[in-house]
């Protein structure tokens, strides 16, 4: 016990006492490390930011209640400004004893608000002018974090005692159950394949970073083996060195991440932001990370040390190393293949969801493994059989030749970020076809409709005279919409307007007074279209009235994408007079003048005194399912994580470049001082980075499309690989490559001038 | 070793009698073999004959020899030209260098001009016998190598030598 | 006779310490010229200024009627390819190539055809007795075996200027002695100047003349007759 506590300590003096070419190994390591282990403590922190956003939301939940005097009306109104949501609640207390809101301290009276830190941020700011039209209220306060799921939540409380008690929802009381999301099998599957992903590659980097100045360290320690250090000691004092390594990066990681933590609030990735106390690990995560890092890094730097001590002359010697044995790289694959293999069909809609979550876990993480393990094999087998080619090539070439296992290990990271993205982009454009069955359309940004509430009173002349006078409005329209069904099942809109305004809305032929159009979707296959003639149900939108109608002779008309507004029955005034129909809710639609900047704006402010009786959307925009909506968010996160992951795979490639740059120094400064053009160097640089990220890129491509493919049948979906996605992650790829060639140039310049002649 | 170019030197910082240029020898230059004074007294005539020196008046006391001897201008060119001279590379020369450096820096010139050009002469040395080496048979290279390993031997003296004058003038000049 | 590479009155400093106070050399086509000096005395700095791996702070390097120190890096480089050759004491051969690669690569980085150059400098490796080890690479030849072979990397373009920096500073006398004698007649073959840095005299009894640096200044001294 004594001798291996003395081994170690004499590992740790080792990587310490090299003077300052150890120093920088070490800061390279810690640096390294420390990336990897802010990343992993920012992802075990989670579980903390639903757990408190379900808090937090179901302290919001409001109860309803009796519409007495005990209860606190409110109205929900959603507008948006430049793509941003803003949420806005009107209230009045019913009396004294009406529930206050969690985030206020008091109900707000008439013509005062409570608003969010960020909205208040907005509406203060240059960029907000045109949203305060919207707010005449005089803001009393901000709204607590806790009446917030994120820090850039734009929400405004607002007293408005004049609403209509009728026309609001009477709450009880706020704060309910917490609910736990169930996302079903489909996003739970997502999630897991993403975190999984997102997670492994930063463990591989780990991995990557305590063998930093590996060459270096395997000399070092060849010499310990020579003068008889037996191959235990050796080994024990090689993980002496990169534990280390290891608590330093520990050290860096825990002081990047509470540093980073503080700025966490200001940081909008995709949409997605975060509260500082919420960004806080999960202990039982943090111990686990803790306890990971220094086991890994003794793992992999006591694995890599085969060579050391099987051939202690040969490092010394820089002979050529043993050739690289295939079977046992092929293990982690086939494990893996194997254990998503028996996981078939199990997470698919009509399992419910009764997959192994564990063994799914563990496939994947064996799958991805088996990248950095057949990356040092494929990438000897390759270039060994390369010969020729231009001086800067052949430079490359010989130098993979003799000791390909840096070069493999530098792309290694990289090639399991893009098989995970591979797979996880396939997973999702698969999932999406599942979930959102009809292509999204593009919303048409020169029109929007403007719904308007239904009132005792028609609103709707009001709204029009209001409309016509905002700013960047070329028309406005008017039509009556309401429906009719055929029996309980199918039921479909009826529009009734103007060739004009109905010709704005959707794409009719040729359109006379007094024709009537029937506008199907393309592919259209259910809601059949009811041949004139057939007798109907109509009703307005609400249900109250329903009448008997027939359906007049129409013109069957296909579109493209059709929406609720802009399919049906679409009738000229002329084609319905006479009919008994129910009476429409008038519908407004705007042209706007799109060379106008802000012209959506300006509408949704002419009509914003009307306050929540209105909503603007653009033509075309779709209300979203519950389940798409969270299919968005969850993919939305995971595109945000492999972003992180990508940078940080970036920033792995970039350190190990420069520390391959660093322990080349002496024969870069020689070729320059013979007069070897920089450019040369650095072509052979960027061809000794490129070759095995290509190899990397057939390999991770292989791997990743592999996983998806399981990864489908686990879910009982059609594999269906999404190409385009791979092209482009693997041209991203490429293009990182280019990218840390180009900054490691500066060091190949330094390394280059006439200090780099000066023998150590 | 040239015993006269030696007591030249010495008499450069100013007359002495013979009693004292013996003294003065033996404390610089004769660790191991003391001057004797017969040595001194002949060579001082043959200066004096060679007009190097001249007699500059004789002080009054016990001793036999009270005879004052200072330098001439002959004697001081004749001291500039054997210093700056090399001698001819051979071995053991360790004295007369070791005497030429001293002197040297007792009277205030440069002495690494005096290592310089011996080192000049010896590297002429040496190349000529690098050059006989690569004519020559086995035996011959055998010969030459002995030869310049000698020579290398003194110039790496003469290296050392020039890498401490600071500190031997420091003590000379004391 | 003119100069063929001439520098007057070089500085440098590398931070606060001056490594060269002034020094000059100047080299004629074709001769060996020694230069000597104690560690530390700028023997080196010299000679990077001297083949334009340097600039020196102040002071001018003629190369024949070019103006090295206001030259751009890409021409200097270029010269120092087409010109100039190099011989340093240790790792300046590519570990990953071949040493008849090695060998060959400054003619392939001037644009010569792999065979073409290979086979010159497989002549090369011949005239310097190193043929066995063509298609080894420099980590499995000895360290004489390796200064050859760099020797010959050196003159394999025909350069007019060697510079050879301590070139048996890692090597025993024989071994020595052998690279010096391949060196010097080589050069004196093909007619190529030789900067010779060395401490070591019996090396510098391989020149025609030698100059002495000394804390950053040169001495150059006339061979005696």
């Amino acid at each position: 016990m004594k001798r291996w506590f003395s081994d170690l300590a004499l590992g740790v003096r080792l990587a310490l006492g090299g003077g300052r070419t150890s120093w920088v190994r070490l800061v390279l390591t810690g640096a390294g490390i420390g990336l990897g282990v802010a990343v992993l403590l920012a992802a075990s922190s989670v579980p903390t930011i639903f757990a408190e956003r379900a808090e937090r939301s179901s302290q919001q939940a409001a109860i309803p209640g009796e519409a007495d005097d005990r209860a606190l009306y409110l109205r929900w109104w959603i507008t948006e400004y430049r793509a941003e949501t803003v949420d806005v609640r009107y209230m009045m207390a019913g009396g004294p004893q009406a529930p206050v809101p969690p985030g206020i301290p008091a109900v707000p009276g008439d013509g005062e608000m409570y608003v969010s830190p960020a909205l208040r941020e907005l509406l203060d700011s240059p960029e907000g002018e045109l949203l305060r039209e919207r707010f005449p209220q005089k803001v009393i306060g901000s709204i607590g974090d806790n009446a917030l799921t994120a820090p850039h939540d734009l929400v405004a409380m607002v007293g408005d005692p004049r609403m209509p008690r009728d026309s609001a929802d009477p709450i009880a009381r706020f704060g309910g159950p917490t609910q736990a999301q169930d996302l079903g099998p489909l996003l739970t599957l997502l999630v897991i394949v993403g975190c999984v992903v997102l997670l492994f590659p930063i463990l591989v980097f780990v991995g990557i970073s305590t063998r930093l100045a590996g060459a270096q360290r395997d000399r070092r320690l060849a010499a310990l083996r020579l003068v008889g250090a037996g191959a235990q000691r050796v080994r024990r004092i090689a993980a002496g060195e990169a534990l280390l390594g290891a608590v330093i990066g520990l050290a860096v990681g825990t002081g990047l991440f509470m540093i980073s933590r503080r700025f966490v609030e200001d940081v909008r990735l995709l949409g997605l932001s975060v509260f500082t106390g919420d960004l806080t690990p999960v202990p039982w995560l943090a111990v686990l990370i803790s306890a990971l890092v220094p086991v890994l890094a003794v793992v992999t730097s006591v694995l890599a040390m085969r060579r050391t001590v099987v051939e202690p002359l040969g490092v010394v010697r820089h002979t050529k190393p043993v050739r690289r044995v295939l079977w046992w790289r092929l293990v982690p694959i086939a494990l893996g293949t194997v254990a998503l293999l028996t996981q078939a069909g199990s997470m698919g809609e009509s399992s419910g969801g009764a997959g192994n979550q564990e063994v799914l876990i563990g496939g994947i993480v064996l799958l991805l493994l088996g990248i950095p393990t057949m990356l040092p094999w494929v990438v000897e087998r390759s270039v060994s059989r390369l010969r020729g080619g231009a001086p800067s090539w052949q430079l490359a070439i010989r130098r993979l030749q003799l000791e390909s296992g840096t070069a493999a290990r530098v792309v290694g990271g990289v090639a399991v970020v893009l098989a995970g993205a591979i797979a996880l982009q396939s997973v999702l454009t698969s999932v999406s076809a599942k979930i959102i069955e009809e292509p999204l359309s593009e919303a048409d940004r020169g029109k929007v409709h403007v719904s308007l509430r239904q009132e005792p009173q028609d609103l709707a002349p009001q709204a029009v005279g209001m409309l016509e006078r905002a700013e960047g409005v070329k028309r406005v329209h008017t039509t009556q919409s309401l429906a009719y069904r055929t029996d309980t099942r199918n039921y479909q809109g009826i529009t009734i307007g103007t060739c004009e305004a109905m010709t704005a809305l959707t794409a009719l032929p040729d359109c006379q007074d007094g024709d009537a159009f029937m506008v199907v979707n393309q592919a259209a296959t259910g809601n059949p279209a009811v041949a004139p003639g057939t007798t109907v149900t109509a009703f307005s939108e609400d249900e109250e009235i329903t009448k008997s109608w027939t359906v007049p002779q129409y013109e069957l008309v296909r579109a493209e994408i059709v929406t609720r507004n802009t399919s049906g029955l679409f009738l000229t005034p002329a084609a319905v007079r006479g009919a008994d129909l129910p009476p429409g809710r008038t519908q407004i639609m705007v042209e706007l003048d799109q060379s106008k900047a802000d012209a959506v704006e300006h509408v949704r402010n002419a009509v914003a005194p009307l306050t929540w009786r209105t909503f603007v959307s653009f033509v075309g925009e779709i209300d979203m399912a519950d389940r798409v909506v969270q299919f968005m968010s969850v993919r939305q996160a995971l595109l945000a994580g492999s972003l992180i992951t990508l940078l940080l795979a970036g920033a792995s490639l970039l350190v190990l470049a420069l520390e391959q740059v660093r322990e080349r120094r002496r024969p870069l400064a020689v070729l320059a001082a013979s007069g070897v053009p920089r450019g040369a160097l650095g072509r052979s640089l960027l061809w000794q980075n490129a070759v095995p990220l290509l190899l990397a890129l057939v390999v991770s491509t292989a791997v990743g499309t592999g996983l998806a493919a399981l990864l489908l049948r686990v879910l009982d979906l059609p594999v269906a690989l999404d190409w385009g996605g791979i092209g482009l992650l693997s041209v991203a790829a490429a293009g990182l490559g280019l990218v840390v060639t180009a900054l490691t140039l500066p060091s190949l310049r330094r390394a280059t001038g006439a200090l780099g002649l000066r023998s150590e | 070793m040239s015993i006269g170019h030696t007591l030249l030197g010495l008499l450069e910082k100013g007359p002495r009698h013979g009693y004292d240029l013996k003294r003065a020898y033996d404390e610089r230059f004769g660790q191991d073999r003391p001057l004797h004074y017969g040595q001194v007294y002949t060579t001082l005539s043959r200066l004096l004959r060679n007009g190097l020196v001249e007699e500059a008046g004789v002080e009054a006391g016990d001793g036999p020899e009270r005879k004052r001897y200072a330098i001439t201008d002959a004697g001081v060119t004749d001291v500039e030209k054997w210093l700056s001279t090399p001698e001819k590379p051979e071995p053991y020369l360790q004295n007369t260098l070791y005497s030429k450096v001293v002197l040297a820096l007792l009277s205030g010139r440069d002495a690494g001009d005096v290592l310089d050009t011996q080192r000049s002469a010896h590297l002429v040395t040496m190349r000529e016998l690098t050059k006989r080496k690569a004519a020559g048979d086995l035996a011959d290279q055998l010969i030459c190598d002995h030869a310049l390993f000698h020579l290398e031997a003194d110039l790496r003296w003469l290296e050392l030598t020039a890498a401490r004058l600071d500190r031997l003038k420091t003590e000379v000049v004391r | 006779m003119r100069a063929l590479l001439e520098a007057t009155n070089l500085r440098k400093s590398f931070g606060p310490t001056p490594a060269l106070d002034g020094a000059g050399l100047s080299v004629r086509a074709g001769e060996v010229v020694a230069v000597m000096g104690p560690s530390g005395s700028g023997k080196s700095t010299l000679l990077h200024c001297l083949a334009g791996i340097l600039q020196p702070d102040s002071g001018t390097v003629r190369y024949r009627d070019a103006e090295l120190s206001s030259m751009p890096d890409a021409q200097r480089s270029e010269l120092r390819r087409t010109d100039f050759g190099f011989v340093f004491q240790f790792g300046q051969l590519v570990p990953e190539l071949s040493c008849l690669e090695n060998v060959a690569l400054p003619l392939r980085l001037g644009g010569i055809k792999r065979r073409a150059a290979e086979s010159r400098a497989r002549e090369w490796l011949e005239r310097l007795e190193v043929t066995g080890v063509a298609d080894k690479r420099p980590g499995e030849t000895s360290g004489g075996q390796g200064q050859r072979v760099a020797v010959a990397r050196a003159l394999v373009t025909g350069p007019s200027v060697v510079f050879a920096d301590e070139p048996t500073g890692a090597l025993d006398s024989l071994n020595g002695e052998r690279v010096m004698q391949l060196l010097t007649a080589a050069a004196r073959e093909t007619n190529a100047a030789v900067v010779l840095v060395t401490h070591e005299a019996r090396v510098a009894a391989y020149s025609d003349r030698e100059v002495v640096v000394r804390d950053g200044k040169s001495r150059e001294v006339e061979p005696a007759r």
